[in-house]
């Protein structure tokens, strides 16, 4: 099968896992009592009305009484046609909320990205390339510390040293200042840092010990013996196939991280971005804002995954797609 | 450099390694030399240090850290003396090589033609374009098919054969002076192998080049050799031309590497006895024994074999040496005949007790 | 490859002594029958505990301790007041209970068993300076999760103690409420009643870090546990099928890596509400995706290995290979790759304590650095003490880890590697 097959079906099992999450969201909430619905009970109760009348009424405002089966292709029409409802929390529509925070998300987890994807193999490979000397050994340190600290426990102590005692940076996230500019960039150097420091650990670690098995391969020493010089070879014949296992785990490094750090790192520094969002929504009990959320991370994994397994089958020219598994 | 000066002139070469282990002396003290137009055969078994010999020359060896010593001089040049990035500009220039194993000697990830148009660019300053025409010219050059196709194929497309093929078209980029071939036949079958060494050949009468060929194939030596040089746990044995050594085989590892030949009959010219193969192994390589390394599997060693160091090689002819014991001063060499025939009785007979020993 | 105890038995034997003569059904069929001493120790072993859980479930009241009830209706008070054993045990205990049995009747105990293995290993470990130090200090952490309960008291609050400086530390006076140590120069000193200071509310950060490693230690046992199983039993029942189970199998780790496990953790917070009985439920249900994977790729280079078609050529059935072959091969490097994954789940339990959406009612690292967060600028040990041990016991794991892997797998190039 051709390459264009294969992404075809890669993309369609990418929907059928979204739909399964989705599915499984669904019933998670169905099964759950609707807190909209509680409230009306206690309502009524407290105001000496029929409780159980209040709930009926509340349930088939909310829908809630259609059959199982309707609510949930209703549901999933929802969803895909992007319409997710509207969120009390934020007074307004979830779709707009959700864009609003991405916004400011992107502001520093694109850096994030394009920094770890570029340091990270590059300091691997020079670490392998210096096996065993103090710069393998210094990278290498750097790398388990950076990995090891907790990212919130981490962010709050710099935010201790350079905010409150040195006063380099703000302490107080701005959103009034303008995307590019300085006065954002030093209020975002901190949490990319942090979060920089956290992931390229990882990726380093892994770059480091594909390319060492590399260093020694035969087509090295081809490649040295044709005179090319060590740098080329390095950056062409170890660093161009290290990338092909790397990329297996890459993209899933970096999901785990974002899913989990951006949460915490907006908490600490003060990002209204995605993570604040859903945590808030949380706390407000918002279902619609919450289901957004839950699903909008949901979809980023699912295609993460997606473009990973793609990039590994076009890196690795071995690969045919007939031998490739969906 | 005048014409008596060979192309290549190995002296005294020792190549140490630092490995947990200890101190692994690989290659320990080896001399030969390759002249411009001639073959020389590097020959042994595995483990006897051929390929470190050969990698030693342009300080290809690596891992794990050693260092190399004594002089290889080539066109008249010291290369051991020579800077790192001067070292870099001989190799692929002057000295090329092929490796034995062509699976996995070219970049899985690039094409064919990326790979050979990388060794042009290397060393010639050439517009992209030119520099393709360049690595279709040397493909054709190599007798692979259809060259301009080949150069987007990957390495996994092409036979190992192919492969193969285009690895030399990579060494000849410039055409170099010394080709230096570690075993590039021994991965491919038989019948490709056939096509490979006659490439060699006609590349080697067309530029001139002089080669020099590590191999444990005795019957490709004898197809291709001019000169033969026998290694064994990192020593010389015996060296000369290619016809002395096997028609004259004067080392008793040389007579019994002969012995094994298939079709070798069941007693060998100088006498021999046959068996399954030669009994026991190679010597430990950080604890080499005392005296001739040979020693321990040899039907023929007495005492004095066992004593000091290598004994020094011995010129039999022209161009002819071998470094044992019975060919010292005094000596009588054809008490080897003699002697394995009145050992015949003593000798392990049966394979079954050779590979016990092992 | 048999195992020590297979080979003593074919020697013990006056069997066959060729190798197409041997009955592999029969010893298959005598195997079973058979049981390892390990099991058999661990069956009694762990009887007391499932007796003890059975009895809190059913006679025990959920707001009684369960020791006080067993002191009263078994007549052992005698034994427990003394001792001040009279807390309340939890779900969670009780697995942790069975989770440490298992761990040391098939992963401790077969060390002693297996000694030239264990001597060999060790060797290769020793060498891993860094290693070495981190075993040291997960140990520590082990130990005073086990012991710090039963020696200390569970933390309380003290307000009029709050802000208490560690030890040999000093600080303005103005910033607590009352000085538990003495007051000189306007600085009030620390004492070694609060070894570590104390939060805000008063409670000693030194007893809170030892607690804290109560919750860590059950963490990291339960949740690698049902990782473990879960993971190897799908990894190697996958990669040994094959064919359409294979491919199923691995449709469902796809699916279960997909799942944002902490949002989910989140939403069923929120929705039903969590303890750390949750927690581990819900993180090792999603957290097994990742070692599945691996024990299969593993699994599958071992079936490939010409020993497993040996036995399978001579009779051999595919539950004894698989369990005799295929797992003991791949169970280092399971063992690796479990070492890596605890930091992740003691991580993300931290993570949720400081978002304060964490499990209620325990004291872990987590919560205090929660709790010390507003009290930075004055107050740094609260957030530092937890936070620098949390560190620390995340990267032990991973040195730990990577010299395992080292010291197991020798075709694994690592850091230690000289």
């Amino acid at each position: 099968m051709g390459l264009a097959r294969y992404v075809a079906l890669r993309l369609g099992w990418a929907a059928a896992v979204s739909l399964v999450i989705v599915t499984v969201t669904f019933g998670l909430l169905a099964a759950a009592p609707n807190p909209s619905v509680q409230e009306a009970a206690t309502q009524a109760a407290l105001e000496g009305g029929d409780p159980q009348e209040a709930v009926e009424r509340e349930r088939q405002l909310r829908g809630l009484d259609e059959p199982l089966h309707v609510r949930y292709l209703d549901f999933l029409t929802s969803i895909y046609t992007l319409e997710w409802g509207w969120s009390e929390y934020r007074s307004q529509p979830v779709t707009a909320a959700l864009l609003d925070a991405v916004w400011y998300t992107a502001q520093y987890s694109i850096p994030w990205t394009i920094l770890t994807v570029l340091l990270g193999p590059l300091i691997g490979v020079y670490s392998a390339a210096n096996m065993y000397t103090w710069r393998d050994h210094a990278a290498t340190g750097f790398a388990f510390f950076g990995y090891a600290i907790p990212n919130f426990f981490f962010g709050i102590v710099l935010l201790l040293i350079f905010g409150v005692w040195l006063e380099w940076i703000p302490i107080v996230y701005r959103t009034d200042v303008p995307a590019v500019s300085l006065a954002n960039a030093r209020q975002l150097v901190v949490p990319v840092f942090v979060l920089v420091t956290g992931s390229i650990g990882a990726i380093m670690r892994v770059s480091r010990n594909e390319s060492a098995a590399f260093r020694n391969a035969t087509f090295m020493k081809t490649a040295r013996a044709k005179g090319v010089s060590p740098l080329r070879a390095y950056a062409y014949h170890v660093m161009r196939p290290t990338l092909v296992p790397l990329s297996t785990t890459l993209v899933g490094q970096l999901l785990a991280i974002f899913l989990g750090s951006s949460l915490l790192v907006e908490v600490v520094f003060g990002i209204p971005g995605l993570g604040r969002l859903t945590f808030n929504a949380l706390v407000a009990q918002d279902t619609n804002l919450v289901l957004g959320s839950t699903l909008l991370f949901t979809f980023l994994a699912v295609v993460g995954n997606l473009l990973e397994d793609l990039a590994f089958t076009v890196l690795d020219p071995r690969i045919s797609y007939d031998d490739r598994e969906l | 450099m005048t014409d008596d000066e060979p192309l290549l002139r190995v002296e005294s070469l020792r190549t140490t390694f630092d490995t947990d282990a200890g101190e692994l002396v690989a290659v320990d003290g080896v001399d030969f030399e390759v002249r411009a137009g001639e073959t020389v055969c590097l020959v042994g078994e595995s483990g006897s240090g051929k390929t470190v010999a050969v990698e030693s020359i342009t300080g290809l060896v690596d891992q794990p850290p050693g260092r190399i010593e004594g002089s290889v001089r080539f066109r008249g040049t010291e290369l051991t003396d020579l800077p790192a990035e001067e070292l870099r500009s001989h190799r692929g220039a002057s000295i090329a090589y092929v490796f034995q194993n062509p699976q996995d000697a070219l970049n899985h990830c690039y094409t064919v033609g990326w790979q050979v148009i990388e060794a042009v660019r290397v060393h010639e300053d050439v517009s992209k374009s030119a520099a393709r025409a360049r690595a279709i010219d040397l493909l054709d050059t190599v007798g692979l098919a259809d060259p301009a196709g080949r150069m987007d194929a990957y390495p996994h497309q092409l036979s190992g054969g192919e492969k193969q093929r285009v690895m030399i078209a990579m060494a000849l980029v410039t055409e170099p002076d010394l080709l230096v071939a570690d075993e590039p036949t021994t991965a491919l079958d038989v019948t490709v192998q056939a096509g490979i060494l006659r490439l060699l050949d006609d590349l080697q009468a067309e530029y001139g080049m002089g080669v020099l060929f590590v191999t444990h194939d005795l019957a490709t030596v004898s197809r291709i050799a001019d000169r033969v040089v026998v290694l064994y746990a990192g020593k010389v044995m015996e060296r000369g031309g290619v016809f002395d050594v096997f028609e004259r085989p004067a080392h008793p590892y040389t007579r019994a590497l002969l012995a094994c030949l298939p079709g070798a009959g069941g007693v060998d010219a100088a006498g021999g006895a046959a068996r399954g193969g030669i009994g026991g192994s190679l010597p430990d390589p950080t604890d080499p024994p005392d005296g001739c390394r040979f020693a321990p599997r040899c039907d023929h060693a007495v005492a004095s074999c066992s004593v000091g160091d290598q004994p020094p090689a011995v010129e039999l002819a022209e161009g002819h040496a071998v470094s044992c014991v019975h060919y010292d001063a005094g000596d009588d060499p054809a008490a080897l005949s003699d002697v394995s025939r009145a050992s015949a009785g003593s000798e392990p007979t049966s394979t079954e007790d050779a590979i016990d020993d092992e | 490859m048999s195992t020590d105890a297979e080979r003593d038995a074919d020697a013990g034997m006056d069997g066959p002594t060729r190798f197409d003569q041997v009955d592999w059904e029969a010893y298959a069929d005598g195997r079973t029958a058979a049981v390892s001493i390990n099991t058999a120790l661990f069956a009694l072993t762990v009887a007391p505990v499932l007796a003890l859980a059975g009895y809190d479930w059913y006679a025990v009241g959920e707001r009684a301790a369960t020791f006080e009830a067993l002191g009263r209706d078994a007549g052992l008070a005698w034994v427990f007041e003394p001792l001040g054993i009279d807390f309340a045990l939890t779900i969670v205990d009780y697995a942790f209970g069975v989770t440490l049995l298992l761990f040391v009747w098939y992963l401790v105990v077969p060390l002693y068993q297996h000694p030239r293995i264990t001597a060999y290993y060790w060797r290769r470990f020793r060498r891993n300076r860094p290693a070495l130090v981190s075993l040291g200090w997960l140990s520590v952490v082990f130990v005073g999760g086990l012991l710090g309960p039963l020696v200390l008291n569970a933390p309380e609050q003290n307000v009029l103690a709050g802000h208490q400086p560690p030890v040999g530390l000093a600080v303005d006076e103005a910033n607590v409420a009352q000085c538990v140590g003495e007051v000189v120069d306007g600085r009030c000193r620390g004492t070694w009643q609060y070894p570590l200071g104390t939060t805000r509310g008063g409670i000693g950060v030194f007893k809170g870090v030892v607690y804290g490693m109560t919750v860590s230690m059950q963490i990291a046992f339960i949740t690698t546990t049902i990782v473990a199983g879960t993971g190897i039993t799908v990894g190697t029942v996958s990669a040994y099928a094959g064919g359409w189970v294979d491919e199923i199998a691995m449709r469902a780790v796809d699916v279960v890596l997909s799942f944002p496990t902490l949002l989910f953790f989140l939403l069923i917070l929120y929705v039903y509400g969590a303890g750390l009985g949750t927690f581990i439920v819900v993180f090792s249900a999603f957290g097994w995706g990742g070692t599945a994977r691996y024990v299969r790729s593993k699994a599958l280079s071992v079936s490939e290995e010409e020993f497993v078609t040996a036995g399978r050529l001579s009779g051999a059935s595919t539950r004894r290979v698989v369990r005799r072959h295929v797992v003991p091969n791949t169970a280092s490097s399971i063992i690796t790759q479990l070492t890596l994954l605890i930091p992740g789940f003691l991580l993300a339990e931290a993570q949720l304590a400081f978002l304060g959406l964490g499990a209620s009612g325990i004291t872990s690292w987590g919560q205090l650095i929660a709790a010390g967060r507003s009290d930075l600028a004055f107050a740094p040990w609260i957030v530092l003490a937890p936070g620098i041990v949390l560190f620390l016991t995340i990267l032990a794991c991973n040195f730990l880890g990577d010299a395992l892997l080292d010291a197991v797998d020798p075709e694994a190039t690592t850091e230690a590697d000289r």
